[in-house]
């Protein structure tokens, strides 16, 4: 997946600027970043929901800017703050996204979702309700369950408490592991990057600051954890 | 293959816009009980309310006399008046008081005081003067109004027992050849109702008129509903948070949204059956208290009522799309509705007070670009029992709800329905 030199302007105010990365495939790529940063902002550009005001990005070789919705088959994205349809069980939200994305109701897919969901019998209750960390694992059995070529996370354990975090982010590391998918996420978690990118892309001001593997940014900017490492990347400046 | 797999997808679309639709059991609820009970009790309360009424009647009879007229041997008695006055406007429910003192008038109780002046037999029965009675009504009460209606129908009763009992006198009295009609109504005239081609109709083509109006009027109750539905499935998935995934599917937004208008438009359509048995109900309470009978009404209006409001609707939606998307937020998406929805009403309100199919040229030719004009007309025509122009009327309406479903949903901007605009 390339990112080329990408810049989005809302009116006068820019949210990225001349963004450009490149994910290997079966790798996952950490965007770390504080709020507003624009991290938000380029996961939804590689996703195709917003156009950059320039730039392109290739998924699979397909221009994602020009063809949006060819691209998207190649998909997977789970949003920061998405939510469920409360009157639809999670079963039927399987079924529904399995019937989009692939034109067909697929029963391995909707197996595969189920698995990695770890909703077990609860599936057949009403997504309503669902406490929030099984909302998210819905969410997020969704966004892998066909096993697109590319997912996008954003915040996959936004709003999470640690049990229901540590959950998620295991299913997304074993996942990757077993399909060799490439996976693109963002977070201002650095421990959670930490743990699960091979690569990561420090972002600030709509910029990207550093980009690295997580052992060669600490030692490029001399520090012994990834918050102090992003700290002195963006020089101290406010974040 | 292509075409295939974005009709499962539109399918996918449908599926989960009419699995939440069904388990919106509100929505339905209220799509379906709204024009269910607001038609029938619209008659219901009109009726009801009309009749617990309290309309204060005094008859003042400042005569209270009887006079002879010696050259035509008649009697006439202010009491006779009064009398009749007063059983009749008890048989109506009327409280009603008679007296003989003037002051009464002024105690500010009574709504209608009918005054029979000083002088009322001797002038009745004679054959040069003409009794006066004055009726005093309080300004701006409706049921006032109508009392006077029936006083006034009672007067013109004696007035004309009184002529009957006159020409008789001089009919006897001269031996000429006359009756009471010749002498008093020299002249009618006699109203023969016609339809298309001239053809004689009866009084029902009247009553299917009025109807044509309340349908026309009825027309209102049923575009909110629909365009409730649709700020929810668009503006409420934003708000609720869905609407980034679906999205991100490989479908393209317009599948997104016509899937969203086909499920509004089968709401539509229910709460426009909802709309047509609540009339049912409407007409049967009224004509039920009013002439004691059920009125049935032409199947085929219903469908027609029917037919046009799931267009109404339609267009209506298609109306207030672009600006529903461009809204920030459920609250404006809402007041942007109603604006739509309120110069619907306005329209209709209008359909009910104007023949449409009466209008000339220019205004008629500018209001047909309104669509709702072909909502009113095609009800309008239909009742006339135009067969042809109902369905030209509904063909064009069916046509710019489709074009402007078109054109609203080419205009949408993914980001625009994804990213509130800024405050």
């Amino acid at each position: 997946m390339v990112v080329d030199n990408i810049s989005k302007r809302y009116g006068e105010k820019v949210a990225i600027r001349d963004v450009s990365f490149r994910v290997k495939k079966g790798e996952i790529f950490g965007l770390i970043g504080p709020n507003g940063a624009g991290k938000t902002t380029t996961l939804r550009i590689i996703a195709t929901l917003i156009k950059p005001t320039r730039g392109r990005v290739y998924i699979n070789g397909i221009d994602a800017i020009k063809n949006p919705i060819e691209a998207r088959k190649y998909i997977g994205y789970l949003p920061e703050e998405a939510e469920v349809y409360p009157r639809l069980t999670g079963y039927e939200h399987f079924k529904f996204y399995s019937w989009l994305r692939l034109g067909y109701v697929d029963k391995n897919v909707i197996d595969l979702a189920i698995n990695l969901s770890g909703l077990g019998e609860r599936i057949y209750d009403r997504a309503s309700e669902y406490s929030k960390g099984m909302k998210r694992r819905l969410l997020l059995a969704i966004a892998l369950m066909t096993k697109p070529d590319v997912v996008i996370l954003d915040e996959p354990t936004s709003g999470l408490d640690v049990y229901a975090a540590v959950n998620v982010r295991k299913t997304i590391r074993s996942f990757v592991k077993e399909t060799g998918i490439t996976v693109i996420l963002s977070s201002h978690n650095m421990l959670e990057v930490e743990y699960l990118c091979d690569r990561i892309a420090f972002i600030n001001k709509g910029r990207i600051v550093a980009i690295g593997t997580p052992k060669e940014l600490l030692s490029k900017y001399n520090a012994t954890n990834l918050e102090e490492a992003f700290i002195n990347a963006v020089g101290g400046e406010e974040i | 293959m292509r075409g295939f797999i974005l009709s499962e997808r539109f399918k996918a679309l449908m599926w989960k816009e009419l699995t939440d639709l069904v388990r919106d059991k509100k929505t339905i609820a209220t799509s379906l009980l709204m024009p269910l009970i607001v038609l029938p009790l619209l008659g219901i309360t009109s009726i009801a309310l009309m009749g617990v009424q309290e309309v204060n009647i005094a008859i003042i009879d400042l005569d209270n006399n009887v006079s002879y007229n010696p050259v035509l041997n008649i009697s006439i008695s202010s009491k006779d008046l009064v009398s009749l006055l007063s059983n009749e406007l008890k048989k109506y429910g009327y409280d009603v008081v008679v007296s003989h003192n003037e002051s009464i008038a002024e105690n500010g109780k009574y709504d209608l005081i009918i005054i029979i002046p000083k002088g009322f037999s001797r002038n009745a029965s004679s054959t040069t003067l003409r009794a006066k009675i004055t009726v005093l009504r309080r300004a701006g009460i409706q049921a006032a109004i109508r009392a006077e209606s029936l006083v006034n129908s009672i007067i013109d009763f004696y007035s004309r027992k009184l002529s009957e009992i006159k020409v008789n006198a001089i009919v006897k009295m001269t031996g000429i050849n006359a009756t009471l009609e010749s002498l008093l109504d020299p002249l009618s005239t006699r109203t023969v109702l016609i339809g298309i081609g001239g053809k004689v109709v009866g009084f029902e083509v009247e009553f299917r008129s009025y109807l044509a109006r309340i349908l026309v009027l009825a027309l209102s109750v049923v575009i909110m509903p629909a365009t409730s539905f649709i700020i929810d499935g668009i503006i409420g998935e934003r708000e609720r948070k869905t609407i980034e995934m679906l999205l991100s599917s490989p479908v393209n937004v317009s599948l997104i949204i016509y899937s969203k208008l086909i499920a509004a438009s089968l709401l539509g359509l229910l709460t426009a059956l909802a709309d047509a048995f609540g009339l049912i109900a409407y007409i049967t309470s009224i004509s039920l208290v009013y002439s004691g009978a059920i009125f049935f009404l032409d199947p085929y209006i219903l469908l027609v009522h029917a037919i046009v409001a799931f267009f109404t609707i339609l267009v209506t939606v298609a109306i207030a799309l672009p600006f529903i998307t461009r809204t920030r937020g459920i609250r404006s998406a809402s007041n942007i509705a109603s604006i739509v929805a309120v110069a619907g009403t306005i329209m209709f309100f209008t359909g009910f007070i104007v023949d449409y199919t009466k209008l000339q040229a220019p205004l008629r030719t500018i209001l047909y670009f309104i669509p709702y004009t072909h909502s009113i007309l095609a009800i309008q025509n239909y009742v006339l029992g135009y067969s042809f122009e109902p369905l030209i009327n509904i063909m064009v309406l069916a046509l710019l709800s489709i074009g402007l479903i078109l054109l609203s949903v080419k205009t949408l901007n993914t980001e625009k329905i994804l990213l509130a605009p800024p405050t």
